[in-house]
């Protein structure tokens, strides 16, 4: 019936101005913050525009073709490393460093990814666990290159400081940037060929392979973009902080924050990580401040309802309410019980 | 029309551990024929099917499309020769809608369109050929099992395949469902299309088969015109035991 398919593109369109007109005023409200806020909440927003872009990079291979990366944060680390040494020991920019380590990310995960992309489920996150655990290992023991246990510190003054420090007002636009970048990616891979692709893979790879998806390169080329934008923001971050150290850059922790706003967001959306890392960042800022004591212990027990009550996300629920009309907790549950 | 076959298999064959799920499978299809392929259960078609389409490497003999060596080939490089094929457990894109199905298979296929608009449009004549318009919006879970089916034989038909290869589309469909089946499978005849139907619906098969193949064990057991290979009394034979087949030759 062409009269459904031309409505249905038609809407398709009008939600594509909907969502860039909120775009543009929230990227206006976003510029218009940082001349008002004080420099602590200034690095306070910057990490929650960091990580908006790493809940995006990891939605790439977690959500959308549903390869549950546990070791993302492998990618944030070599990039990180990447850059720091090649902007203390080669004395590159920040400038040239920046895509670089992005690059040197995505060849890293394309070497890990052919092996790795051919397990599924459980044996995929914990192999990607184990390679970034052991990449940790690594970077200490290479201490000639690395600092070791003792950090690495990028130049950020004198004359092997090729690129001058941003300073919270110049942190908070080039997290602001990267956020908008990874936004955009998201939005581009949702939507064309190679999206549907990875959506295919998520949802059954013999079938996708069944109508020619190439399954292998379409994997590793997922992996391969989300070990990239996850590199960028390594290197930002390293930047940002000057001296880093292997326990923080590859903490588990940050893999567990971006698989947490995907999750609870709405996983193989792009709307939904993007919330996702916003009520995340807020909820436990808003926490931290009013309930010192026991404010890790009330967020715990605010994401196991969220994933008990609505384990697809707080985007996908809304869509199949809108959609069937039922919006009530216990259907969902039911729909999704484990 | 060249005489080259679409499709030719010389001395198939895939073991699983000490059982050969097909061995020895020799045969050809002609570019234009509806070849209809039978057998019990256990007989080796799906195995067949896989074999053909990649998903299953052989472990010996050759698999030739177009008189071309596809033998362990991906699957994607065969559908991207123009083979397709439908899933005997169907296995539909549950988290898109029945129209999105179908368009994934478009976008993917080699001379088709890149762009999910076009694809989109395009897959409403495909859900039209299937008897399944309207159903674009729906959700592949919010389906019945026939209209599953249905769309199990879409997304083989997306790609406009010159080979189709359908494991079993007419399992689960009432009698008068399997009539409008029976329809597209001629319709992509005369399209040109070369359809390898495997079915358990023996009226089915004789209905629309030029020729047909009968395994058993793995093997080839006989091949030829459809009525005379089902009343022949070695097919009777696999299919309902030799004391049957026996008491049906003494009641001739």
């Amino acid at each position: 019936m062409p009269t459904k398919a031309s409505f249905s593109i038609a809407s398709k369109s009008s939600r594509t101005l909907v969502a860039s007109v909120f775009g543009v005023i929230a990227l206006a409200m976003a510029l218009a913050l940082r001349s008002q806020l004080p420099g602590g909440e200034l690095r306070a927003v910057s990490t929650i525009f960091m990580f908006i872009a790493l809940s995006q990079a990891w939605n790439i291979i977690g959500g959308f073709t549903g390869y549950a990366s546990f070791g993302q944060v492998v990618f944030f680390g070599m990039g990180g490393y990447f850059a720091a040494v090649v902007m203390l020991k080669y004395h590159f920019s920040f400038w040239l460093a920046l895509p670089l380590s992005g690059c040197f990310a995505a060849l890293f995960a394309i070497l890990i990814g052919q092996p790795l992309l051919k397990l599924k489920g459980h044996y995929f996150a914990i192999a990607t666990l184990g390679v970034a655990e052991g990449m940790r290992e690594v970077v200490i023991n290479i201490a000639d290159l690395t600092g070791g246990g003792a950090g690495i510190s990028v130049p950020i003054a004198g004359k092997f400081a090729k690129t001058e420090y941003l300073g919270d007002g110049g942190f908070y636009l080039l997290f602001l940037a990267l956020a908008i970048f990874s936004l955009v990616i998201g939005t581009v891979v949702s939507r064309n060929k190679f999206g549907y692709g990875l959506r295919a893979i998520h949802q059954n790879e013999d079938a996708a392979a069944a109508v020619g998806i190439n399954t292998v390169r379409s994997k590793v080329m997922a992996y391969a973009l989300s070990a990239f934008m996850t590199g960028i923001v390594g290197a930002s971050y390293v930047f940002q902080q000057v001296t880093i150290f292997p326990e923080r850059l590859f903490d588990v922790e940050i893999t567990v924050l971006m698989i947490m706003m995907v999750v609870i967001g709405g996983s193989g959306t792009v709307i939904g990580p993007l919330l996702g890392a916003l009520s995340l960042q807020f909820v436990s800022e808003y926490l931290r401040e009013h309930f010192t004591n026991v404010h890790t212990f009330i967020l715990a027990g605010i994401i196991i309802l969220a994933v008990i009550l609505i384990p697809q996300g707080a985007v996908n629920y809304l869509r199949e309410g809108i959609r069937t009309k039922d919006f009530s907790l216990l259907t969902n549950i039911r729909r999704y019980r484990l | 029309m060249s005489d080259v076959p679409i499709l030719e298999t010389r001395g198939l064959g895939r073991r699983f551990g000490s059982l050969d799920a097909v061995s020895d499978v020799s045969f050809s299809v002609p570019a234009g024929q509806i070849l209809g392929v039978i057998g019990p259960n256990g007989a080796g078609k799906s195995t067949f099917i896989n074999l053909v389409t990649g998903h299953i490497k052989p472990s010996s003999g050759k698999v030739l499309i177009d008189g071309k060596d596809m033998t362990g080939q991906q699957p994607w490089t065969i559908a991207r020769a123009g083979v397709a094929r439908t899933f005997q457990i169907v296995k539909p894109f549950n988290g898109m809608t029945v129209r999105e199905n179908i368009a994934v298979g478009i976008l993917y296929e080699p001379r088709g369109t890149n762009r999910m608009a076009a694809a989109l449009s395009a897959a409403d004549e495909v859900l039209h050929e299937v008897g399944l318009d309207g159903s674009g919006d729906r959700m592949p879970g919010e389906l019945s099992t026939a209209d599953v089916r249905r769309l199990e034989f879409a997304k083989a038909l997306a790609s406009r395949p010159r080979l189709l290869l359908l494991d079993e589309v007419m399992a689960g469909l009432r009698p008068n469902e399997i009539g409008p089946s029976l329809d597209l499978i001629r319709s992509l005849k005369a399209r040109g299309t070369t359809v390898i139907v495997v079915e358990h619906v023996m009226k089915a098969i004789v209905a629309v088969s030029d020729r047909v193949l009968v395994l058993a064990q793995g093997k080839v057991l006989m091949e030829g015109e459809p009525r005379a290979v089902l009343a022949d009394p070695k097919v009777i034979e696999v299919y309902l035991g030799h004391r049957y087949a026996k008491r049906q030759k003494g009641n001739e």
